[in-house]
Parts: C-alpha cells; sequence; structure tokens
C-alpha cells in the first residue's frame, strides 16, 4: 500500500522536473514542476474527436492501459513494505500485465489506419520485444543471488558484500534505466519532442487521440516512470528503516528524473537503424550480470 | 576489484562491435589500455619496482595514449572516412560477439586447473575472438590494424592470468611487437594511401601472384 | 465401464455405415448427434477416472497380439476430455461452416465418416495399452485425417499438402514401429508393461536409445523442428474446422505419446531433459520467428502452432529435468505447465481457426494484405479473434498466462541449482521464452489489426457479406472455457494434480506439499487475474461517465494536410514486420521480387514477398531433388516397351538359377587351386 501510494505521488511531480531540468540545462527558466499534470487536467476537461476509420478499439484502449500500468504498480515494494500484490514469480506477472498493456495502444495505433501510427506501432513492438529479454535476465540473476522469486523477497534479501555486488548492483541500475528509456520512448530511442519520421515511435502512436483518453496516456506515461523509478530505488533501500525508506525514495526518484533530463538535453538520438543494436546490448549486459553473479557465488571458479 | 575491471573490459567489447565511428574503436581502445592499466597496478604491485614501472609505463603510455593518437594522426593524415564498413550488420556482429563470450565461459568451465584465475582467462579468450572477428567482418585496412590492437591486449590479459611469473623479457617482447607492428603497418599504410587511394581491404587481393 | 467404451465404438461405426443413406442435411446433423453422444460417453468414464481410481481391462486378443490391456488412467482422461470438447465445438462450427458446400454429397460423407473415425482412433488411442494394436490405430487416425484435410481435393495445392501430410504420417509411423518391434524382440511381448520391465533392468544407455525413437515417431506428429514441415501446408490447405481440430488436437496426440512413453521408461532423464528442452527452445522460437513473415492468415496460425507445441516441449523437458535430479518441484510445474498448456492451446487456437474460418467464408481471401477494416462488417467474430490473440500471447487475465506462468516458475526456482550447465541451460531457456512471448506479441497485433483494423485494403467492403449469428455460436463456450481458467485455475490444479502425480509417483516422494504452495500461487494468479478485470471495467466505466457531455465530433483521420483516401497509405503487414524482417534475414528464407520506381513520372511498380521455410528448403526440397536426379539417369529400364519388360523378368529368372551354380563353381574352382 505504502510503494502505491508513493509511486502515484511521484508520478505527479516526475515529468515536471524532467522538463525543468531539460530547460535549466538548455539556459531557460522552464515551466513549473505541476505544469504537466495542469495539462492533464485540462485534456480530461475537453471533448474528443475520433476518426471515422476507427472502431471501438480505439475508444477502450487508453483505459485499457491505463489499468494495466496501475496494475502492474500494484506489484512494486519499497524495502521492507511487499506490495499489495506480492507472490512467487509476481515480477512474470508485471511484465505480462505491462504487455497487454502495450498490446491494446498498438492495435489502437493500427486501428486509424494511418501511416505515422502504423510505423510508431511497427517499431514499438519490435522495440518491446527487444528489451523484455534484459529485464527477465536481470531479475533471473538477483533471484538466483538471492534464491528468492518475488520483488519483495529478493529485494529485502539483497545484500551488498563484496566489490563484485556493488558493481553487479551498478550495472543493474544501469539496464533499468535504459529500459526506463526505452519503454517510454525518451531518448537516445526516441526525440519526445519531435514528430518526425526520424525519430516516432511513442508519440507517433497517440497521433490521433484527444480528450479525456489523451489524458489518461499521458498520466500512464508518467505513471510508467515513477514505477521504473520504484524499482530503480530499490536496489539502493534494500533492508533499512522506513525513516530512512521514504526520503531515499524521493531522493532516487528526482535523481532518475534529474538524469533523463540531462541525458536528453546533451545526447543526441541515435539512427533508428542503430536502435535495434542497441536495445539488445542492454540483454548481453543482463547476461553479463548473470555471469558476474555466478563469479560471486562460486558457481563459476 | 580486478573482476570488476575485467567485467568492465567485457563490455567495451560488446560496445565494439556496435560501434559504427572510427573515433569510437579508437576511444574503446583508450579505455581499454587504462582498464589494463589498473589491473596491472593491482596484480603485479609486489614484483620488483623497476618491472613495475616499465609495464606500467607500457600499459599507459603504448595502449592508452601513444597508438591511439598514432592512429587518430594516420586516418586524418590519409582522409581515410572516419565510419567502419563491416559486411555484417551490426544486429548480428552484437549476437555472436555476446556468443563468443557465452560459449567462451562455458567453456572454460571445463577446464579444472586451479593455476588458472577463470575470469582473467574468459576474458582474455573473448578479447583473442572479437579481435579476430573485428579482423574478418570489417572492410578497412584500420580497421584490421585495431583488430590486432584487440588481440594484443587479449594476449596481455592472458600473460598477467599466469600470475606473478611473468618475466621482463616477455614484457619486451610484447611491447616490441605492438611497437613493430603499428609502426610498420602506419608506414604501410601511408605508402599504399599514396599509391592505391583506396582504403579498402579487397583491394588487397590484387597483390595476390 | 467397459460396456461404455464398446458402445462408443458401435456408435461410431454404426454412424458410418447409416451416413451415406442419408440426405446432405440430415448428414450434418447426424454426425452432429454422434459427436455429442460420444463425447457424452467418453465424458463419463473420465469423470469417473478423475473422482476415483483408474480403470483397468482387458481383452483377450488373438495369437499375434497377445492380450489388449485396455487402461483410462488420469492422463488419458485428461487428454480424451481436451480431444472430446474440440471435437464438440469443430463439429458445431463445421456445421455452419459445410453449408456452402451443400452441394458435394458425396464429399459430405466420406468427410463426415473420417471426422468420427478420426475422434474414435483418437480417443482409443489414449486408452489401449498393446504396442500393434496402438501402431493399428495409429494408421486408422493417419488416413483418416487425410481424408478429413483434403475436403477440397479438387484443388490441386490442397492435394499435394495432404500427400505431404501421408507421406511425414507414414515416416512417423516408420520410427514408432521400429521402437515397438525393439521391444518386442526384447521382451517378447506388445504390451506397454513390457517397455517398463525392459528398461529397468537394462543400462540406462538403452532407455534413452528407445526414448529417442520414439520420440522421433511422435515429434514428426506434435511438429517439432526440423520435423514440422507438413504442419503449416496441411493447415491452409483443410477447411477452417478441421485446421482448428487439428492444430487443437490432433498434434497433441504426439504430446501424448511421448507422456506415455515418458511414464513408462525406468531409466536415466537427464540427458532426456536436456534433449527435450533444448530442441524445444528451438522449436518455440524458430516457430514464431516464421509465423511473422507469413502472409495467409492460416499459415500465421500454423506457425503458432508450432511455437506452443514447443512451449509444451519446455515444460515436458522441465518436467523430465526434475524426474532426473530428483526434484519434486521442477516435476510438478514442469508437467502441470506443459498439460494446462495442452488444453490451453487447443482452446485458443482452434478459436482463432474458426474465427479465421467466418473471415474466408466472408471474404473469400485469407491473404492478410487484401484485407482490413473486417471489424465494422463482423464485430462479433473480431472480438472473439481478439480473445484469442491476448491469449495466445500469454497475456493476463487468461489462460495462456497461467500455463506460461508454472513454466516461468519452474525455470526460475531450478536456476539456484548446484549444476553449472544445467543453471545456464535454464537462463537460456528463460531467454526463449521472454523471446516467444516477445515475438507472439508482434505476430498477433499485426494479424488482428491488419485484418480487422484500419481500412479494406484491396477488397471493396461492398463485397463483404454480413456475419451470420450461427457462424460464432460454438465460440461462446470456448470464450467461458478460456475465461474460466484464467481466473479460477485452482479448479484446472487440482484435476491436473492428478495426471501429475503420475509421474511423481515414479519418484514415491510424497507430492502433497509441493503441490499446496504451487497452487496457492496459481490461485493468487487467479484472484489478481479477476482483480484486473473488474480494475479494467471500472476505469472505462469512470471514464464513459466523465466524458457522458462531453462534445464528441467524428472527422478523417489525422494526415499531416494530406486527407485523401487513406487505404493505400496504411501500414501493410510487411510494412509492420519489415524492420524484423531485416534483422532476422539470417534465418529467413524470402523471395523478394522488387522493380524500382524510375524517372519522374514513373509507372505502376510492383513489390512481393513470399516466404519460405529455410528448413523445408534444406531438409526436403534439396534432398528430393537430388534423388530425381540420381534417379532419373534409370529412366531407360521403364521404356513402356512389352518386350522389355519380358525381358527384364528371363534374365531374373535367369539369375536366380544360374547365380548359385556359378558360385559352387568359382568355390571348386578356388579349392583347386589351393590345393596345387
Amino acid at each position: 500500500m505504502v510503494s502505491l501510494v508513493l509511486i502515484l505521488v511521484a508520478s505527479l511531480f516526475f515529468t515536471g522536473i524532467v522538463i525543468r531540468t531539460k530547460s535549466l540545462a538548455s539556459g531557460r527558466k522552464g515551466s513549473g514542476i505541476f505544469q504537466p499534470m495542469k495539462d492533464i487536467f485540462k485534456q480530461f476537461r475537453k471533448g474528443s474527436v475520433y476518426s471515422s476509420t476507427t472502431s471501438f478499439i480505439f475508444q477502450i484502449a487508453p483505459s485499457f492501459y491505463f489499468a494495466s500500468v496501475l496494475m502492474a504498480i500494484l506489484a512494486i515494494p519499497l524495502g521492507k513494505y511487499p506490495g499489495l500484490i506480492s507472490f512467487q514469480g509476481d515480477f512474470v506477472l508485471f511484465a505480462y500485465l505491462l504487455a497487454f498493456g502495450k498490446f491494446f495502444m498498438i492495435i489502437s495505433a493500427l486501428d486509424t489506419g494511418s501511416s505515422f501510427e502504423g510505423m510508431g506501432a511497427s517499431r514499438e513492438s519490435l522495440f518491446s520485444m527487444l528489451v523484455e529479454p534484459a529485464f527477465f535476465i536481470v531479475m533471473g540473476s538477483f533471484a538466483l543471488l538471492t534464491g528468492e522469486t518475488s520483488f519483495h523477497e529478493i529485494f529485502s534479501t539483497l545484500h551488498y558484500g563484496s566489490n563484485i555486488s556493488y558493481l553487479l548492483g551498478g550495472l543493474a541500475t544501469f539496464v533499468f534505466i535504459m529500459i526506463a528509456m526505452i519503454e517510454n520512448s525518451r531518448m537516445p530511442i526516441d526525440d519526445p519532442k519531435t514528430h518526425l519520421e526520424l525519430t516516432m515511435v511513442h508519440e507517433a502512436m497517440i497521433l490521433d487521440n484527444s480528450g479525456f483518453d489523451l489524458g489518461l496516456i499521458l498520466h500512464t506515461t508518467n505513471m510508467k516512470f515513477a514505477m521504473y523509478g520504484a524499482i530503480i530505488s530499490n536496489f539502493f533501500i534494500g533492508d533499512l528503516a522506513s525513516m530512512y525508506t521514504i526520503p531515499i525514495f524521493f531522493a532516487v526518484q528526482i535523481g532518475f528524473a534529474i538524469t533523463v533530463g540531462l541525458i536528453e538535453s546533451f545526447m543526441a538520438c541515435f539512427r533508428m537503424g542503430h536502435n535495434p543494436q542497441f536495445i539488445f546490448i542492454l540483454t548481453s549486459v543482463s547476461l553479463l550480470i548473470f555471469f558476474g553473479v555466478l563469479l560471486l557465488l562460486e558457481r563459476f571458479v | 576489484m580486478t573482476d570488476i575491471l575485467l567485467i568492465m573490459f567485457a563490455m567495451t567489447l560488446l560496445y565494439m562491435s556496435i560501434a559504427n565511428r572510427l573515433l569510437t574503436y579508437i576511444r574503446i581502445l583508450v579505455f581499454q589500455g587504462f582498464l589494463l592499466f589498473g589491473v596491472t597496478f593491482l596484480e603485479l604491485s609486489h614484483i620488483n619496482v623497476t618491472n613495475l614501472v616499465l609495464i606500467l609505463l607500457e600499459t599507459v603510455v603504448f595502449k592508452a595514449l601513444a597508438v591511439p593518437l598514432f592512429l587518430n594522426r594516420v586516418i586524418k593524415h590519409n582522409g581515410i572516412t572516419r565510419v567502419a564498413e563491416p559486411f555484417l550488420p551490426n544486429f548480428v556482429s552484437l549476437i555472436i560477439i555476446t556468443l563468443i563470450i557465452v560459449i567462451t565461459i562455458v567453456l572454460s568451465n571445463s577446464i579444472k586447473d586451479i593455476n588458472l584465475d577463470k575470469t582473467f582467462f574468459v576474458v582474455a579468450l573473448s578479447t583473442l575472438f572479437t579481435g579476430l572477428y573485428i579482423i574478418s567482418t570489417r572492410r578497412k585496412i584500420i580497421t584490421h590494424v585495431m583488430g590486432y590492437l584487440v588481440i594484443e591486449n587479449g594476449v596481455f590479459i592472458l600473460s598477467l592470468a599466469v600470475g606473478n611469473e611473468m618475466p621482463m623479457l616477455v614484457n619486451l617482447g610484447i611491447m616490441l611487437d605492438i611497437f613493430a607492428s603499428v609502426l610498420i603497418l602506419g608506414v604501410f599504410f601511408n605508402k599504399i594511401g599514396d599509391v592505391l587511394n583506396d582504403p579498402d581491404v579487397n583491394q588487397l587481393r590484387n597483390l595476390k601472384d | 465401464m467397459k460396456t461404455l467404451i464398446e458402445l462408443f465404438n458401435l456408435t461410431a461405426i454404426a454412424t458410418i455405415v447409416a451416413l451415406p443413406f442419408l440426405k446432405v442435411k440430415g448428414k450434418g446433423i447426424v454426425t452432429l448427434i454422434a459427436i455429442c453422444l460420444q463425447v457424452a460417453l467418453v465424458s463419463i468414464i473420465s469423470i469417473k477416472v478423475f473422482s476415483g481410481t483408474p480403470i483397468d481391462y482387458s481383452y483377450l486378443g488373438s495369437y499375434i497380439t497377445g492380450a489388449i490391456p485396455v487402461r483410462v488412467d488420469y492422463l488419458s482422461s485428461w487428454f480424451i476430455l481436451t480431444i472430446s470438447f474440440t471435437f464438440l465445438t469443430g463439429a458445431v462450427y463445421g456445421l455452419h461452416y459445410m453449408k456452402r458446400y451443400i452441394d458435394q454429397s458425396a464429399n459430405i460423407s466420406l468427410h463426415a465418416s473420417a471426422y468420427i473415425l478420426t475422434f474414435t482412433s483418437l480417443i482409443n488411442l489414449c486408452i489401449v495399452q498393446n504396442g500393434l494394436v496402438f501402431l493399428v490405430i495409429w494408421e486408422i487416425m493417419a488416413l483418416s485425417s487425410f481424408i478429413i484435410i483434403i475436403f477440397e481435393h479438387y484443388k490441386k495445392e490442397t492435394l499435394k499438402a495432404g500427400i505431404n501430410f501421408l507421406i511425414q504420417s507414414h515416416v512417423s509411423i516408420l520410427f514408432l514401429t521400429l521402437a515397438f518391434m525393439w521391444v518386442k524382440i526384447k521382451t517378447g511381448t506388445f504390451d506397454f508393461s513390457g517397455i517398463t520391465t525392459y528398461t529397468s533392468t537394462e543400462p540406462a544407455l538403452i532407455g534413452v536409445g528407445l526414448f529417442i525413437l520414439f520420440f522421433l515417431g511422435f515429434a514428426i506428429k506434435a511438429g517439432f523442428v526440423p520435423f514440422h514441415t507438413w504442419l503449416p501446408l496441411a493447415h491452409p490447405a483443410a477447411p477452417a474446422h478441421i485446421s482448428g481440430v487439428m492444430s487443437g488436437v490432433i498434434i497433441k496426440i504426439g504430446i501424448f505419446g511421448i507422456l506415455r512413453v515418458l511414464l513408462l521408461l525406468k531409466t536415466n532423464f537427464v540427458p532426456i531433459g536436456y534433449f527435450i528442452l533444448i530442441l524445444s527452445v528451438i522449436t518455440g522460437v524458430y516457430g514464431v520467428m516464421l509465423a511473422i513473415i507469413q502472409h495467409n492468415l492460416k499459415k500465421l496460425l500454423a506457425y503458432h502452432s508450432i511455437e506452443n507445441i514447443g512451449i509444451i516441449g519446455i515444460g515436458i523437458g522441465l518436467g523430465c529435468l526434475g524426474l532426473g535430479y530428483n526434484n519434486q518441484l521442477l516435476i510438478v510445474l514442469g508437467f502441470s505447465g506443459a498439460l494446462l498448456h495442452t488444453l490451453n492451446h487447443s482452446l485458443f487456437k482452434s478459436l482463432l481457426f474458426y474465427s479465421s474460418g467466418n473471415v474466408y467464408q466472408l471474404t473469400h481471401t485469407l491473404d492478410i494484405e487484401s484485407l482490413g477494416g473486417l471489424i465494422k462488417k463482423m464485430p462479433k467474430t473480431a472480438i472473439f479473434f481478439l480473445i484469442g490473440s491476448l491469449a495466445i500471447c500469454g497475456l493476463p487475465p487468461f489462460n495462456g498466462f497461467i500455463s506460461e506462468f508454472l513454466i516461468y516458475l519452474g525455470l526460475f526456482k531450478s536456476l539456484s541449482s548446484v549444476d553449472f550447465s544445467l543453471t545456464v541451460l535454464m537462463m537460456f531457456a528463460i531467454l526463449g521464452l521472454v523471446l516467444i512471448g516477445g515475438l507472439a506479441l508482434i505476430c498477433f497485433t499485426k494479424a488482428f489489426s491488419i485484418v480487422f483494423l484500419g481500412e479494406s485494403r484491396h477488397i471493396s467492403m461492398d463485397k463483404v457479406e454480413n456475419e451470420k449469428p450461427a457462424s460464432t455460436l460454438s465460440f461462446y463456450a470456448i470464450v467461458m472455457l478460456i475465461m474460466a481458467i484464467g481466473v479460477v485455475p485452482m479448479l484446472f490444479l487440482k484435476v491436473l494434480a492428478l495426471p501429475v502425480g503420475q509421474f511423481a509417483a515414479n519418484i514415491s516422494i510424497d507430492t502433497a506439499f509441493e503441490y499446496s504452495e504451487i497452487a496457492s500461487t496459481a490461485s493468487m494468479v487467479g484472484i489478481y487475474s479477476a482483480v484486473f478485470i473488474l480494475l479494467v471495467v471500472f476505469v472505462f466505466l469512470i471514464r464513459k461517465m466523465v466524458t457522458k457531455n462531453r462534445p464528441v465530433s467524428i472527422a478523417n483521420t489525422w494526415g499531416c494536410g494530406y486527407n485523401g483516401s487513406s487505404k493505400k497509405m496504411q501500414y501493410t503487414a510487411s510494412s509492420f514486420i519489415r524492420t524484423y524482417r531485416k534483422l532476422a534475414s539470417s534465418f529467413l528464407d524470402i523471395d523478394k521480387h522488387k522493380k524500382e520506381a524510375k524517372g519522374i513520372f514513373p509507372k505502376v511498380v510492383h513489390q512481393e514477398t513470399h516466404p519460405y521455410d529455410k528448413i523445408e528448403r534444406w531438409l526436403i526440397d534439396k534432398p528430393i531433388y537430388n534423388l530425381r536426379q540420381l534417379l532419373s539417369r534409370f529412366t531407360f529400364l521403364q521404356n513402356g516397351n512389352v518386350q522389355s519388360y519380358i525381358l527384364y523378368g528371363f534374365i531374373f529368372i535367369a539369375l536366380v538359377i544360374l547365380v548359385p551354380e556359378i558360385i559352387e563353381k568359382i568355390k571348386f574352382l578356388i579349392n583347386f587351386l589351393n590345393q596345387l
């Protein structure tokens, strides 16, 4: 319960911090931290325009996407407190719930019959296929390291003893940051500011959505960011007492948001043809993490 | 600590498989030089001081500074296009190099020699094969040289694996090797650059009898 | 019980005899009634077995076969129930589908008889325990499935595909015959228990070798790579209800055979487990990699069947490794996952095939690239296809997720074993399973969206007829079962405990402890699936409430200033998967014909891609081509002259008489020379 509330709170200001960082890095003052939320509330009050090509799928997909991410957030623990959903193998449920949301976004994009959405949908499906193995292999490595198989138990029994475990924790954090960037279609995979053919992935898929649906989709992106930030903060929190947990959580979320902003300001977007190998390198790095865990456990001497 | 540096070394190999620009290759070689400096420093800190200083100088000065600068100069001087042109798409390269690392790890598990430190062996062998792979799948001569340098790095790690029995002679041999190869290739390259005007490996086939 | 099974067989024979005498409309209804009766009979038997103990009895048999024991145990009952359900839905859907062919009376009676015969032989295969009788019934099943596949035999492609299927079925029978003959020679009996006694007394290598022979025979039927080449040809050729039935249950009889042999063997299961696991991962990934590039809707679904057989195989391999390492948890998770996925796959694959049959009936084409926007004409079929797609990708809250979850749990739990190579293998199995899931997502978003959503690409929408309500009648039952397994998996797991217990009984450890832990995990998954459905409905209702009074307008899709016809500007199936195709091009075999657009005002240009199967090219086409080249040198022997044929007979008789004589003479000469 604690983690659900905290993630929802963090999702309110996450994108705001990202945009503020980007503005400050380019020398402007930038909008307020809660401006994106105000935009979303504005969308909630608007009416909608639907395309004549679309069917009922287009109208139900944003709600399904929002619900799937909300359900997935229930699985994430926070240090000592398990999520509302916690059982053995719950990270499999987590990953597949996110896939459910993605499925509906992709078919709603193709429902409009426009080439922009089709392009975005095709890239989104390919990139999410390439990034899934990285998540599973990292979770598998940590399951191997701690001997447990649920989010809460893995994170609460994770101890950083030797130097190698710090390296593995650092690498896993890096992999998760990259997974978060890819899943939310930020740099260096996709530029959220432009709607050009070169960089369209997620933004292209929602070109035809409007009104309440668009508000739902925008807030889902916020929630996904906060969700990945929560997973990353779990690497740092481990087993600490609760009075340290909440400040560390917010510190990690803000740090993550600032990092995202800085990466977006200072890195150019990759050429679209180079994206598949960049995404797949995460899987290779996670395989290295796996072998590092084997080294740590001295299975592999 | 050395294990950490070696794991980072393996990550640079992965990055090398998807790199596009020649400058990225040179930067990776510099980074590998610094990693090797760290590993050498930690491993060989108790052999006598002159040997240690010599080895450290070799890694830093040659692998991390001199050779990359030299390569940079060759690229600029001959006006080579600064993109590596692979025969296979980068995605396939990445998969193959990942497979190389995995197969090396699985293979090394069946070696039951206690004198051998497994991490060193695995990273050395994978670097060797990656270097060979880079030589065989890139089209330019300058990337041949870079692949050869990667192989040299791999052999160096392997020699560190057997520990402190490395006498000064082997050390000098390696240094001479690098020096000679880069110098000869550089000179060779300048001449080829002038005569053939085409840094494409396929043209070398015209030299066969 | 004995009488029920005999009644079951009698019903089949009676219906087959009666069918030619009925009118066409009557044929369909009589077939349906017969199938219902048969399903009721076997269901009674199976439910009785599940609530009690296995049933054994035996026929006397003849001198050749020995005694014919018949045994209905838990494994048979599980498969019997799966097979019956799909055949029942197939018959209901087939009744509607065949209405188009109402004038082909003889063809239909042949088809209906073969349908009943296939069902009868499949059920009998699950219960006989005698090797020779098993082979005979297997042959009957192969022949009758051949007949039901080639319903449209006037089309050349269908006939070719059917003959391909027949030949490969007979290769599989060859392997099975070899295996049964081996057992008979060594133990003198055809009874299945002979396999148990034989392998428990011989070294483990013999058991592994025997298993490989059986596995090869059953793998051709199930569709493991590289024996799968008949599958993508046979499924598009058959009518839709047969494709659904074939993909749902007929290939599962191969899985049944493998499981039955695993129960009977007593050998070292570790190498068997490794072998099955590696082969299944390759099968799963290869199947879905090729499924993505297909343009024919049924061929795409056929390759997906190969992928799901791979997933079932991963479960079986995991269970075998559990048997080999004496790990209770692995056995339970692996085999429950495999058996549950068998049921799940038969449900959602038959649903998908029936829906594609509906598409074919109304649009008369299966080419994905010409379809589009069908959701407006056939909304119910589209919803069923969507549910089937979600289930096959293994997404919660449907049933595919439960079986994949069990297999994932088994793989993750076995990561922490002591053996290094086992850990690495498990990690690769996890990698393979994740890739399968991701690729399946690409494939089914493509299939569903290009066929049903957007706008029609080549067909004019006026030519598409409207959906008929009878076409989706049987789908409701399938969907109800899909939702039931997804939301209350505990019920099904309780039933599954019995067949899985048969495997665990081999080790004689108490199964109760481990099973309760898994049952509670599965029940939590079920509860959360139900919560998820409620949450989704809740969010959607909130949205509906909030936007009730907002203004809504309809306009054209945003076209960046170009508001012309968006039909041709849409993404096609080939463009959707283009990046994937370029990445995976080394595994795929695609013929591409491209004409470039030249000049300032280019004429119409085409670009065509024809996907082909690389394994088929290397394993089937090239050897057949080389064989033909070799044999064509001997065509001079067949010159059509009666005189030369008589000459051949004359030469043969002469050789038979003269050759021994000549050999005697040569031996005499050699003796003579030796004495010199």
